[in-house]
């Protein structure tokens, strides 16, 4: 293994700050604190330098400066990843993308708009109010996750089991390679020939390079919109009505389901009024033209019912419906009314096994002892299984980490992967092996390496580090103390 | 053993609830100007979790992470898990005195609000110096004060609201007032006020981390207000810290006069006959003050009360701050500076619109702030009289 540059040096401090400014270029230790975690539960990583760039340009002029001084570097949104896949180890240079929040243009002709990583999700679809376009993907983090973290996370919501997720959205990106090199993959403008290096790119969680500017698709706002609001008595009735609506042929925008557990934390912040008494709530929107959508509604009440529903409530109008929604993109946010910490696990199984899989994570849940709360994308099988617990008390983390690795295995032996959405980041990585072969990650790796031949980009990430193969099966680079 | 005592002393289970998700970031107005996490609440709340260690002392870096918080507590409206920020923020300011001296300019002025006689004094010097051209448009002071100000004395009506007239708004604003008991005329309400023997509320110095000065000037309105009947406040800050004088102070008389405490336009909603609605020829922008929208959630008995007069314009930016903060905009003029440009940019995009039109704000501190970037701004009461006056004027 080649030596790293362990200190930060001040000649390194120096430079990046010639190239930005003083102001944008800190190693303070409140700053790299706060830079070494993000919307995960992953403690232990290590900050170093933290920069602020606001263009292309000095975005290059840090990667070049990472290069010359040969040290790694970490690319950060807003840190709402669930992954770790912005927690630094070792010390890298941390490139912060938030200053970079322009919304360059926009051509609603074309029906794409240029903007920098650091826009906020919600922000591009909110300046796109009365132009009739939005921005597709929803993530329940769409607030104050940046577009950028998308990309790199290929990131999914609520409304991407109609539309598809963040890949399906992005035209193409203006990438600053870990050699400094500033290249563009994809094009705004129509289809490429060669390699897709745009569909590489996506989903590459920071480990490919830098994404500088996006080109994004904008879809057209539904003529007619409805949202559903189902509740049920079992959480294998709610399950069954997923599994009927998609074989039905309904394809809805979106099929979310809560527990529970999930309805009680959200409850009193969102005022949905959710039913507080339902085992599971099941939110089904449909949209497209007025017709199909009345026709939808009816067929997806009358599944419901059969499957056992108790009741099908229509929202009445926009400010039901963003209650509604409202409450299941804060999930995540509230369970620290129930407990301090969470752990979040993020893999996909085969739609028709939903309801067998979830009540062995019920039972997995309760064999240690643990609160388990379920809210997830249920149109896609995409379980979102969240263990809530109080890392205070002795003992809990081992059972945490246990519960959590037999949640997986469940998943992977009913069928199903290992992200949806979130990426693999630093914390799926251990499951890479349970899910590929050596042969196929050394693939994706060599893959990377084409990329980031001194694996100086978001090390120690996705890949099971270095990849080459030998330290496939250990974590030692891991540094100690990252837990899950 | 000798356990050493901390330096500051937050609540662990208030700082436990935060789960690190990052929903408020957008939410935060000095994130949103900065994008730096030092700056965002998830950030100050986790800094501040460096502090529940012994051995903690804080840097010039940690310092300034808490002092350049707004404490406008748009990120406890926006937080799914209800983190109690205020307590928090308002716990380690005041530890913070421990370690580091507000600015001079801010502890000036802080004393001299919490006095009476001495505002006036204070008042009449600028006020004569802004007659004659020589005080520049500022951002905390507005223009065309009164030299003879803090004229309103006290004085009680048995069993009837109180209007709560304050320190500076007293001095500077006495239209504001004005409006106030015009308006409660109008609805037919008799009405004391609470004058220059009660004074102050002490909001700024709690925000300030003033605890031992708050507590003071919070004893003291509570003993010189009447003891029954609602006490009615025009301005969202005192409102709000008004509210809660019963949780701050911990006393049952306290406890008692706050819950006597009701924002105006919230009182008067509830307990008076609206008026019909009008022909409308006005359109309004609301600006919420976060002290009557994030603190005291009584921002939308604005819009019911001058909905019969008016049409209501909404800004999209989700009640983000203006920057004013109360002392903010003179302790950290560069950021507040930088706030406002983002609610300009909201203003803007509204006056883009509908054309030009009247802002309306309850805060005289954002006010004031946003006067100073050249726009009209009115406390929405003025705007409520003008349209009263003018109905009762067509009977
Ligand atoms: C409450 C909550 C709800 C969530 N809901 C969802 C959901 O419904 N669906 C979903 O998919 N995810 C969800 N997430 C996860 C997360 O919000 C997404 O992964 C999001 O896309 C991350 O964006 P970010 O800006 O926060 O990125 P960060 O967390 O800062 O970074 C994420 C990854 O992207 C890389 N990266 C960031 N910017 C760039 C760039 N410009 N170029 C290259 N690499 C970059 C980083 O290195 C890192 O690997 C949720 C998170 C929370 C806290
Ligand atoms: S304060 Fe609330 S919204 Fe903000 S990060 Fe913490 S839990 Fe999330
Ligand atoms: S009170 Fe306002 S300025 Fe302070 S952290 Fe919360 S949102 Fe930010």
């Amino acid at each position: 293994m080649r030596k790293r540059r362990q200190k930060i040096t001040d000649p390194l401090l120096e430079a990046l700050i010639s190239a930005l400014d003083e102001e944008r270029v800190t190693d303070g230790a409140s700053a790299r604190l706060l830079y070494s975690k993000d919307g995960s539960v992953m403690e232990g990583g290590r900050a170093g330098i933290v920069c602020f760039p606001e263009t292309t340009e000095e975005v290059a002029k840090c990667v070049e400066i990472s290069k010359k001084f040969d040290c790694e570097f970490v690319t950060r949104g807003a840190g709402t990843g669930l992954a770790g896949g912005s927690v630094p180890c070792n010390d890298p240079i941390v490139i912060v993308t938030t200053r970079m929040n322009k919304i360059l243009e926009v051509d609603l002709e074309k029906r794409v708009a240029w903007v920098q990583p650091g826009v906020v999700n919600l922000d591009l679809s909110l300046s796109l109010r009365g132009t009739g376009f939005h921005f597709a993907p929803d993530p329940s983090s769409q607030q104050a996750c940046t577009i950028g973290g998308n990309v790199a996370n290929n990131s999914g919501g609520p409304h991407c089991l109609a539309y598809g997720v963040t890949n399906s959205h992005v035209a193409a990106i203006e990438v600053v390679l870990p050699d400094a090199s500033v290249v563009e993959f994809g094009s705004s403008e129509g289809e490429m020939c060669g390699y897709d290096l745009r569909g590489v790119f996506v989903g590459g969680e920071g480990t490919l390079g830098i994404a500088t500017r996006i080109a994004v698709r904008l879809t057209e706002d539904p003529p007619a919109v409805a949202t559903l609001l189902l509740d049920f008595s079992k959480i294998t009735e709610a399950a069954e009505t997923v599994s009927a609506i998609i074989a039905n042929g309904i394809l809805p925008a979106a099929l979310e389901l809560m527990d529970k557990n999930v309805v009680a934390a959200v409850e009193p912040f969102a005022k949905a009024g959710y039913p507080l008494d339902a085992e599971a709530v099941l939110i089904a929107e449909v949209d497209g033209l007025p017709d199909g959508v009345s026709k939808e509604i009816e067929k997806i009440t009358q599944l419901a019912k059969v499957n056992g529903a108790r009741q099908v409530r229509i929202a009445t109008d926009q400010e039901e419906r963003e209650r509604i929604w409202k409450g299941r993109k804060s999930a995540f946010g509230a369970i620290a009314k129930i407990k301090p910490d969470y752990y979040l696990h993020d893999t996909v199984i085969p739609r028709r096994r939903l309801a067998e899989v979830i009540e062995k994570v019920y039972d997995i849940a309760e064999k240690y002892e643990l609160l388990v709360m379920n809210v997830f994308h249920a149109g896609d099988g995409n379980l979102h299984p969240l263990l809530v617990f109080d890392a205070r008390i002795p003992g809990t983390l081992e059972k945490v980490r246990k519960a959590g690795e037999e949640i997986v295995a469940t998943s992977l032996e009913a069928g199903g992967v290992l992200s949806g959405e979130h990426g693999i980041g630093l914390e799926k990585q251990r499951f890479m092996t349970q899910q590929f072969s050596k042969r196929d990650l050394e693939a994706q790796d060599a893959l990377r390496r084409a990329f980031d031949p001194d694996n100086r980009s978001n090390p120690h990430k996705v890949l099971p580090t270095g990849a080459s193969c030998g330290e496939i099966d250990s974590l030692k680079e891991i540094p100690e103390g990252v837990w899950i | 053993m000798k356990t050493e005592e901390k330096l500051f002393s937050l609540n662990p289970e208030d700082l436990n609830a935060c789960v690190s998700c990052g929903l408020c970031l957008p939410y935060c107005p000095t994130y949103r100007v900065t994008g730096d996490e030092r700056m965002s609440p998830r950030g100050r709340i986790s800094l501040m979790r460096m502090s529940e260690h012994t051995d903690f002392t804080p840097t010039l870096e940690w310092i300034n992470s808490m002092d350049t918080c707004v404490q406008c507590r748009g990120c406890e409206t926006a937080c799914p898990s209800s983190v109690p920020f205020g307590d928090l923020i308002s716990d380690t300011k005041k530890d913070l005195e421990k370690v580091r001296k507000l600015p001079i300019m801010v502890r000036s002025g802080l004393f001299v609000i919490a006095r009476p006689s001495l505002l006036k004094v204070v008042t009449f010097f600028i006020a004569s110096l802004q007659k004659v051209g020589l005080f520049k448009n500022s951002t905390y002071i507005p223009s065309g004060i009164p030299v003879f100000g803090n004229k309103f004395s006290t004085h009680f009506s048995s069993g009837s609201p109180t209007l709560f007239t304050g320190c500076v708004m007293n001095a500077w604003t006495p239209w504001v007032h004005k409006a106030a008991l015009k308006t409660l005329k109008f609805f037919g309400v008799t009405s004391g006020v609470s004058g220059n023997k009660v004074g102050c509320c002490g909001a700024l110095h709690e925000h300030s981390g003033l605890r031992r000065d708050f507590r003071k000037m919070a004893e003291k309105v509570i003993e010189m207000m009447p003891d029954s009947g609602p006490v009615l406040v025009n301005s969202a800050g005192c409102g709000a810290i008004l509210k809660d004088y019963g949780t701050l102070l911990g006393t049952d008389e306290a406890k008692q006069f706050s819950e006597r405490v009701f924002d105006i336009h919230e009182w008067l909603v509830i307990n008076c006959q609206m008026p019909e609605k009008r022909n409308i020829k006005e359109k309004i922008i609301v600006q919420d003050p976060c002290h009557l929208r994030h603190v005291q959630n009584s921002h939308h008995y604005v819009r019911d009360l001058l909905n019969p007069f008016v049409e209501i314009v909404e800004l999209s930016d989700e009640g983000l701050c203006c920057g004013a903060g109360g002392v903010f905009s003179l302790a950290q003029n560069k950021l507040a500076t930088e706030i406002r440009e983002l609610k300009t940019d909201s203003l803007n995009a509204v006056f883009e619109e509908i054309g030009e039109a009247r802002i309306v704000s309850a805060n005289p501190g954002c006010v004031t702030h946003l006067q100073a970037k050249g726009f009209e701004m009115k406390h929405p009461l003025e705007v409520l009289v003008e349209h009263l006056s003018e109905a009762d004027a067509q009977g």
